[in-house]
């Protein structure tokens, strides 16, 4: 024992100098183990990076993440409370040494909540926030402002529907919150707490700001807001307050509450913040923001005993464990509870915890698990192939090792001492191997989640540290490192039998591959394939097969049935590439010298191992490459769909074409961005109802003007054929198209083309002397051409064009009049303004979409770089799985370049031997360069082109399971357009794959030839 | 002849039979062997290519089983000892050199040769210092952190010897350890040979075709289709085996006539023993199959089958069609 523990040093030296002498043979069980460990690692990781990037994505508009309250309400029994509001602030200290909070200030604005259960419950709609009603200031218009915010309502349980302030202490300006709240900011800067209180800073959301017409450092002189001193709910309301110094009122939410005025002076605009959408509604929504050193002590001292002083905390969220929501959940659980265990600073104040994060989490927990999954399938193929390399690569390492064992058996090697001393030196390259790509795959996580598209990708502004668990990092180490061991375990036990017996040479009965295994595999795969080709084909055929569950399991398995199998099975071709490329090229001089020498290759296991490693990396590089630019495309396809044009605006009101442009140009100005100078093209869809001739049957008929196809995103799914151009000029004439539920209702079947539509106008005429109203009926008629059917409008929601006809602007004329055409206006425009794939343009489009949405004139405004960026998020491909893809895609690419390399390597010195006997035999060097040359590529080609055929219809068969989750993604994303998914060819790129491999090949295989031919013969063929 | 009595090893009736795929079904190697060799005594085997040299020479030295006998080392039997018990009395016993060297690529000359103790447990430092002593003994010292790649074939078996050595062994097994040489160096490995044989008192059991390696042993065993047939004294010459023989007659009783003896003979046949007296033994062929040799015999194929009595007639056929029988050469 001692001596072994004295060895270890050396022996462990040793397999260091062996493994780095031998590095040729290690580079093999390397490639292997790197592959496996880069893949495991980065889908792991991802999962994790996914976690967190998915929960600050969720938690990006919420600026706290706990809302600490005093746990019993204000009156005269109320214990551990204080209105102090300076002992109150003080108690942050306390919660900011603790490893889990990164920072906290003292904020006046919504009372107390004390509550635990639903949203509707008293204790959560009954605490109110502080509300604004007027402010006066000498730049700005505010009278013209509003201070109402149904918008609150919408967004949450109906708590308050005003516009809301907040009063913050210092800490809550600098620090993780200051940062946070300061990337709302839109113009102006979010101050540090000195030039808060000496600037009486206050922050505007925006649209107050533009109502008011103030910007960035206008003055304010007074604001005055409300505070609530007492509430009755309904049962007592009658009753009324005894003694409400204020207003009082029964608000929204049923509840009457007493509101008692309070203003604050000479406060200087610091900064405009932007309108953020929804987040958690316990704090509420968009408020003005205010340094709390504008309110005087008294101020203070009201408003703590009126409960409206809480501490804002900032949760290291980097700490909130991502393994699962439930982990997620328990430990903000834990922190809740240890907070509200506790009392506090000498007046032994109890708290109550409001935790915002957890709610956030609930939702987050189903959906990710979907993601994950989809994930998880996703990444299957390549794991399996950086297997297969390491099992491959383990097996020509070994292969190597025979003759050195069978010395050390020799010369008194134990049996035990000699599996130690081999499986030493695997486990030194494995476990280096294994770092390094764990280390890689960590920095590469966060490159992965950054991708919007397939090799796309834009840093965003989330910050993920994706930290593998000890149990995950483990979970690694055991599948790369351990399998590694334990392959190379088994394999080295079995030499050392061989070469016990080694004289017994045992007639090994070699087993023969299981061809028909493999052919079943195949035909199983190309089932899989060809059923999904007539049901995509076919629309509304079952394909070949018919039961539900067959048919499910073999769509599910086809694709990996058709990658492995058809990798087996084509391999075997791919092996016999020079026999079919000589007899291809038999005519050729250039090879009938060495015609001979090809007659038996191809044959050799190794050979035929090269050409299935080859067949697997290249038709993954395929899958990767079509499915990635697919999904980008897809998810341009979606957002053209959404937004409809570059951008969409809502007017709160119909207005004309001209104005519309009026107001849009005006937003440009203001947006003052050198990519976009003005209104490129405008346009609007306009809807009337029609009937055809005889029927009953009304139907929403939506108008294309003349030029709507210079502004609207058509897309080839959207309409009958695939010829916009052609069925636009269609629309011109008196053509139509009707929605899937319109063809029902008009029964139209495929021979019946030509329609009449009528429209019906009513007049008012006045009343009839006995009080019956006069409406006359004006029917004008238009004969329509059936187009086909179109399955959306750009803009529009599918569901508002299922049920509807569209026609051009010749019919609409033709049934309203001139007239009425030519003063038409709509209170939904779309605005063609620049190249909206241009980043650019992306940029300008969503500066403009900040200054409409703040424009009184507009309701909502959708632009296409948003929905764009939206859809990636959370569209067709989620979240990260275009960089699970581009990540497939680099790593299928440098394995196929890789593996030509070290396994073309290793065959051609196995066959050194072959090489120096055509050489003594009479072959001259540059025979055997032609003859290895010739053989090796034609083996290379033959795989390269059935892998890339392989590659195509594994994506084709993938394409289902892609569809399904991309439809499921969509839904949740709340997408109302589905883009199917047409599969998209980037030839491109996998001619530069398979031209790098082939380079790479041919490189390999004249440095190792030469190296083969510089040789002495002598020595090769002395033999061992 | 040696005067030692200690066996140090010692072989009984060794068969081996290897499984063959060829027409002819398995190729039998050893048929029998009996061989035992003494304390400080160096043995050469010699015999044609295919007579079945390294297979004894494996068996021996017990890297592979026979398919039937009994091997016994230093007074041990291998035949019935597990993997970890064999491993460990062939480190305290013997040691193999082989034709090319066999060097580990990856180690250099004074690992290679420390190897043999590593793998006995020895501390690394410890074996190294007695590597380097003996490759310092074997005029090697200077080369002792070349790597086998670097070395000259001579160099390369010397290298190859101290690793043998090392272990201290008392047998050395040797397939052919100057095949590979030039003369002068493989003059030098004999010298060495010799001086290790005398200083140290080392068996050697040499397989060689090499008449100075087989001078260079006491006695030579003559290896013929895997039986030992004959013994030569130290004055062996290979081109001419005859003039040294020494036929061997085994426990079995078995003798075996190498061919040219047999030719003299007269061919196979049956043979009395007219008169049987100690230390000698006088063959006479049976009076029946006597032939007369006056003149030059001239011999034909048989008409008929001597033993199914088939008639061949014109037909040259050389093995009977009906019981399979060869057909005989008889006096025309």
């Amino acid at each position: 024992m001692k001596e072994r523990l004295l060895s270890m040093p050396d022996n462990f030296r040793m397999a260091v100098k062996s493994a780095w002498r031998g590095r040729e043979r290690g580079l093999a069980i390397f490639a292997g183990v790197f592959l496996a460990s880069l893949v495991i690692t980065t889908v792991l990781a991802y999962s994790v990076g996914l976690s967190q990037a998915f929960l600050q994505y969720s938690l990006e508009n919420d600026t706290f993440d706990a809302k600490v309250d005093f746990a019993d309400e204000p009156g005269p029994d109320a214990d551990g409370r204080t209105n102090d509001s300076v002992l109150w602030e003080s108690m942050c200290d306390d919660f900011v040494v603790m490893e889990e909070f990164s920072d906290c200030g003292i904020v006046y604005g919504r009372q107390g909540v004390r509550w635990s259960g639903t949203f509707g419950d008293d204790g959560f709609v009954v605490p109110q926030p502080l509300n604004v009603i007027s402010a006066t200031g000498s730049t700005g218009d505010w009278a013209n402002v509003s201070w109402d915010y149904p918008e609150a309502g919408d967004f949450g349980p109906p708590i308050n529907d005003q516009r809301i302030v907040r009063f913050y202490g210092d800490g809550i300006w600098d620090g993780e919150l200051g940062e946070r709240h300061a990337k709302q900011v839109l113009y102006g800067t979010w101050p540090l707490p000195d030039d808060a209180s000496s600037n009486r800073s206050i922050l505007l959301p925006l649209r107050i700001a533009s109502q008011a017409g103030v910007s960035v450092n206008d003055t304010i002189d007074s604001l005055t807001f409300t505070y609530v001193t007492d509430y009755l709910s309904f049962e007592n309301i009658n009753d009324g307050f005894d003694d409400c110094r204020g207003t009082a009122r029964i608000e929204q939410s049923g509840y009457m509450f007493c509101r008692v005025n309070m203003t604050v002076e000479n406060l200087r605009v610091a900064g405009i913040l932007s309108e953020a959408g929804a987040g958690n509604p316990t704090l509420l929504f968009n408020p003005l923001i205010i340094t709390d050193s504008v309110l005087s002590d008294e101020q203070k001292l009201i408003l703590m005993e009126n409960d409206h002083g809480y501490l804002g905390l900032a949760v290291d969220r980097n700490l909130v464990p991502t393994s699962s929501t439930n982990d997620a959940q328990d430990w903000l659980v834990k922190i809740e509870k240890q907070i509200e265990s506790a009392t506090y600073t000498d007046a032994q104040i109890e708290v109550e915890y409001n935790d915002l994060i957890s709610s956030t989490i609930g939702f987050l927990e189903f959906f990710l698990a979907l993601i994950q999954l989809f994930d998880y399938i996703l990444m299957i193929p390549i794991v399996i192939l950086s297997f297969s390399v390491l099992i491959y690569g383990l097996i020509l390492s070994l292969e190597q090792r025979r003759r050195e064992i069978s010395i050390h058996r020799v010369i008194g090697g134990t049996e035990r001492g000699l599996t130690s001393m081999v499986m030493s030196e695997v486990t030194v390259f494995s476990i280096v191997a294994w770092l390094s790509g764990y280390l890689i795959a960590m920095l590469t996580v966060p490159l992965v989640l950054d991708a919007v598209g397939f090799m796309e990708f834009r840093a965003s502004d989330i910050d993920v540290n994706p930290v593998l668990s000890l149990l995950s990092t483990i979970f690694t180490v055991l599948l790369t490192v351990g399998l590694a061991y334990l392959f190379g375990y088994g394999r080295t036990k079995e030499f050392l039998n061989i070469e016990i017996d080694e004289g017994v040479r045992k007639v090994s009965a070699k087993s023969k591959p299981k061809y028909w295994l493999h052919t079943i595999i195949f035909i199983i795969g190309l089932l899989a394939f060809t059923d999904s080709w007539i049901e995509s084909t076919n629309p509304g055929s079952e394909g070949i097969l018919t039961g539900f569950f067959i048919d499910g399991v073999v769509k599910l398995f086809g694709p990996f049935c058709l990658w492995i199998g058809g990798a087996l099975v084509l391999g075997r071709i791919g092996a016999a590439g020079p026999k079919i490329f000589s007899a291809l090229l038999s005519w050729s001089p250039a090879i009938s010298d060495i015609k001979r020498g090809l007659r038996g290759s191809g044959s050799s296991e190794s050979v035929s191992r090269l050409a299935v490693i080859m067949l697997l990396t290249l038709s993954i590089v395929t899958l990767a490459a079509v499915q990635g630019y697919t999904g980008t495309v897809v998810d341009e396809r979606t957002a053209s769909a959404q937004s409809g044009a570059d951008i969409q605006v809502q007017f709160t009101q119909p207005v004309t074409e001209q104005e519309a442009i009026a107001i849009v140009t005006e937003a440009i100005i203001r947006a003052d961005d050198s990519e976009v100078k003005q209104v490129q093209s405008a346009t609007a869809v306009s809807s009337i109802f029609t009937n055809p001739k005889g029927e009953g049957a009304v139907l929403t008929t939506w108008i294309v003007f003349d030029g709507h196809e210079d502004t609207l995103h058509w897309d080839k799914q959207s309409i009958p054929g695939d010829d916009i151009d052609m069925v636009v000029s269609q629309w011109s004439g008196n053509g139509f198209t009707a929605g899937e539920a319109a063809v029902e209702i008009l029964d139209i079947d495929s021979d019946e083309v030509y329609f009449t539509f009528e429209y019906k106008e009513y007049q008012y005429e006045g009343l009839s002397p006995d009080f019956v109203p006069i409406i006359t009926v004006t029917v004008t008629e238009a004969n329509l051409t059936y187009m086909g059917k179109h399955e959306w409008i750009p803009g529009l929601s599918t569901t508002e064009t299922e049920q509807s006809l569209v026609v051009g602007e010749n019919t609409y004329r033709q049934m309203v009049g001139d007239s009425v055409a030519d003063s038409f206006s709509s209170s939904r425009w779309f605005f063609e303004l620049c190249d909206q794939t241009d980043d650019n343009c992306g940029n300008a489009l969503r500066t403009l979409n900040a200054e409409l949405t703040a424009d009184a004139e507009t309701s909502s405004v959708t632009d296409w770089s948003s929905t764009h960026r939206e859809v990636e998020r959370n569209g067709g491909l989620i979240f990260g799985t275009p960089g699970l893809l581009s990540l497939q895609f680099v790593v299928a690419s440098l394995a196929s370049v890789a593996s030509a390399f070290v396994f073309l390597s290793l065959v051609l010195t196995q066959r050194k031997r072959e090489l120096a006997i055509l050489q003594a035999i009479g072959a001259s060097s540059n025979q055997v360069i032609r003859l290895v040359l010739f053989e090796i590529l034609s083996i290379i080609m033959a795989s390269m082109a059935m892998g890339v055929a392989l590659g195509l219809a594994v994506a084709y068969s993938f394409n289902g399971f892609f569809a399904v989750f991309g439809f499921i993604f969509q839904i949740f994303g709340g997408q109302s357009t589905t883009i199917s998914r047409d599969l998209v060819w980037p030839w491109l790129d996998l001619g530069l794959v398979n031209l790098s491999v082939l380079i790479a090949v041919v490189l390999a295989l004249l440095y190792t030839t030469r190296r083969a031919l510089q040789a002495d013969l002598a020595v090769v063929l002395k033999g061992e | 002849m040696s005067t030692h009595d200690n066996e140090i090893l010692r072989a009984d009736s060794l068969y081996h039979v290897y499984e063959s795929n060829a027409e002819d079904g398995n190729v039998v190697a050893l048929r029998g062997i009996h061989v035992t060799v003494y304390d400080g005594e160096a043995v050469a085997v010699i015999g044609p290519s295919g007579s079945g040299k390294s297979t004894l020479l494996k068996s021996l030295g017990g890297l592979m089983k026979p398919s039937a006998g009994k091997v016994s080392l230093a007074g041990k039997g291998l035949t019935r000892m597990t993997g970890h018990e064999l491993v460990e009395h062939r480190q305290n016993t013997v040691s193999f050199i082989f034709q090319d060297s066999n060097l580990l690529p990856h180690l250099n000359a004074l690992d290679n040769v420390a190897q043999p103790l590593r793998h006995q447990g020895v501390l690394p430092g410890e074996a190294r210092a007695k590597a380097q002593k003996l490759l310092d003994r074997l005029g090697m010292g200077e080369r002792a952190r070349g790597m086998p790649e670097e070395l000259s074939g001579g160099e390369q078996q010397r290298v190859a010897i101290a690793r043998a050595l090392i272990t201290e062994p008392k047998l050395i097994l040797a397939d052919e350890p100057t095949g590979a040489l030039d003369p002068i160096t493989s003059r030098e490995v004999l010298e060495l040979f010799d001086t290790l044989h005398k200083e140290e008192d080392v068996a050697f059991f040499l397989v060689t075709h090499n008449r100075d390696v087989a001078a260079f042993c006491e006695r030579s065993l003559e290896l013929r289709d895997g039986r030992f047939v004959a013994q030569h004294g130290t004055d062996v010459d290979i081109s001419d085996l005859s003039g040294s023989r020494e036929l061997i007659i085994d426990d079995t009783g078995t003798v075996t006539l190498p061919p040219d003896i047999l030719t003299e003979i007269g061919g196979p046949g049956r043979f009395e023993i007219p008169d049987i007296v100690r230390d000698s033994l006088n063959l006479e062929r049976v009076a029946e199959e006597r032939i007369d040799i006056d003149g030059k015999a001239e011999l034909i194929l048989a008409a008929t089958c001597p033993a199914c009595f088939h008639d061949y007639g014109d037909s040259e056929e050389q093995r009977c069609p009906e019981c399979g029988s060869s057909r005989p050469m008889v006096q025309a």
